[in-house]
């Protein structure tokens, strides 16, 4: 396989950002309440990512070594400010939507540490690639959560009623994205023992 | 020691160059976004009339909406009183002041018309022009009057309340016997899923029709809202199940009286909404007679 669809399809699933590196966990369990919430937070975090990994590699040499992770942090909330500025101009609809979430962006841990651990050594077009994936394995995993917790605590999808009545309240309160976190966790842990015969360690080597 | 110049300069220089992209940014985006809230604000004010976009009733060519800007002047010796920018009849503003007992006092006029008084540094510096130099006024409120030609059509108020984390500012309108017309949420942070339904048809919708009577005596209860109930409060929901509007209307009048229904895991957004309500229409309704007063009284010709 070419190594920049191998990086994207690393994001997804075998380094998953929730559900492997564990990391951004609290986002993804305070906004997972519904399917929609995850996609637009999921999307915002695609971009920032993308955007934050292609400026660190391309000013990769300017950047002392000893400030790294202060100028990190200076061009993550760079470009959140500026999707923070630009959306509302474009679309006023989606950013209703997306405002609160939006804000939120600059203290993920994922986007630090994918700058810190890839973007930072590697060329243009890999990091370009593994912002993308990490962007889209995140997106997934805030889905897939957002999901089971909406069918399950409101028995809704996407805001469309499907089952009428709410099964398990629970689940769109705060815990129930601590359950469903982790039971989806479990699973990849599960799939991966059956797949490779091998106990996982803790994910991502981090 | 060399390294920390370095370090500092190198710091310094990404700081700056973030800065000024956003800066550039900044500048760009401003005016738009400004007109764009604009926008969302005067649709929001039409939604509450009755005037929805895309629902098939548009907005008569005789509405006409007004904007009266509440100050609260302080003068040289500390007294406060209230001051109302008027529009009037024969084009132009006046700053009408009225004393905390209800008494109108001086007016002052206002350079300006009503596009350039709704921006709000434009109209601070304009009634600032216009106060004599020992007094100074801070921008409290808008309220918003609609007439219907020379008929008074309703009120629409700005309001906002402490919600479950932070501020929920939200629109009452109200008719001219101050019965609640429906309310909407411009702003809010409530929790998604939870909290954040407060938006929605089937609690805010709950509001409308209430008079100010029963209004006084409004309460959060914490039952299960009536499914037939829910039916006429939601639009969507009564056209799936194939309610008439005499029907819808029927269900709203048995339930005009009812108490407020907490939404499901949100009983504080529920209640803060609730009070918020009543705080904006109480507090209206108090200050809507004192200046109805003050401008009989001092004979000013108002717009509306």
């Amino acid at each position: 396989m070419n190594r920049n669809l191998r990086l994207v399809w690393n994001g997804f699933i075998p380094e998953n950002p929730i559900f492997r590196l564990a990391l951004s966990l609290c986002p993804a369990v305070a906004v997972t309440t519904c399917v929609k919430n995850g996609l637009l937070l999921g999307l915002a975090v695609l971009f920032v990512q993308v955007f934050s990994s292609c400026t660190v590699t391309t000013f990769k040499s300017f950047i002392h070594p000893r400030i790294r992770i202060p100028a990190y942090v200076v061009v993550i909330a760079l470009w959140v400010t500026v999707i923070d500025m630009i959306l509302p101009v474009i679309s006023p609809d989606v950013y209703k939507q997306v405002a609160l979430f939006v804000k939120l962006i600059v203290v993920f841990a994922i986007i630090i540490s994918r700058l810190e651990l890839f973007a930072s050594k590697e060329p243009f077009v890999p990091s370009f690639f593994d912002g993308l994936g990490m962007g889209i394995g995140f997106t997934f995993g805030l889905c897939l959560t957002g999901a089971i917790r909406e069918f399950f605590g409101a028995g809704q999808l996407f805001g469309y009623d499907i089952l009428g009545f709410k099964p398990l309240l629970i689940m769109i309160l705060p815990a129930g994205g601590f359950f469903v976190i982790g039971f989806i966790m479990a699973t990849f842990n599960w799939l991966e023992y059956k797949f490779t015969g091998k106990i996982p360690t803790s994910g991502g080597g981090h | 020691m060399k390294e920390i110049f370095k370090i500092t300069i190198s710091l310094t220089a990404v700081c700056l160059v973030a800065a000024i992209i956003l800066g550039v940014v900044y500048a760009k985006t401003e005016h738009a976004r400004k007109e764009n809230e604009e926008r969302i604000e005067q649709q929001t004010i039409r939604d509450l009339l009755g005037f929805k976009e895309g629902s098939g009733t548009k907005a008569p060519a005789d509405l006409k909406v007004y904007a009266v800007y509440r100050y609260v002047l302080t003068d040289s010796k500390g007294r406060n009183s209230l001051g109302y920018l008027l529009p009037v009849k024969e084009g132009g503003y006046v700053l009408a002041e009225i004393d905390l007992d209800g008494k109108p006092g001086k007016t002052y006029k206002i350079e300006g018309d009503a596009a350039k008084l709704a921006d709000r540094s434009a109209r601070d510096a304009a009634v600032k022009a216009a106060l004599p130099g020992d007094i100074r006024a801070v921008y409290a409120q808008t309220l918003f009057v609609a007439n219907l030609g020379d008929k008074r059509l309703g009120y629409v108020i700005p309001g906002v309340t402490q919600g479950f984390k932070t501020f929920i500012k939200l629109m009452v309108s109200l008719d001219p016997s101050f019965t609640v017309t429906g309310i909407a949420i411009t702003e809010s942070e409530e929790d998604p899923g939870l909290g954040a339904e407060i938006e929605q048809n089937y609690f805010k919708n709950q509001f409308a029709g209430k008079t100010l009577d029963v209004l006084k005596e409004l309460k959060v209860i914490k039952e299960p809202l009536p499914s037939d109930y829910l039916a006429a409060l939601d639009p969507a929901v009564a056209a799936k199940r194939g309610l008439t509007k005499e029907q819808v209307k029927e269900i709203k009048e048995k339930h005009l009286k009812d108490d407020i229904y907490a939404l499901t895991g949100a009983t504080i957004s529920s209640r803060a909404v609730t009070t918020g309500v009543k705080d904006t229409v109480r507090k209206f309704v108090y200050r809507i007679g004192i200046l109805d007063d003050a401008i009989k009284k001092e004979n000013l010709h108002v717009a509306f």
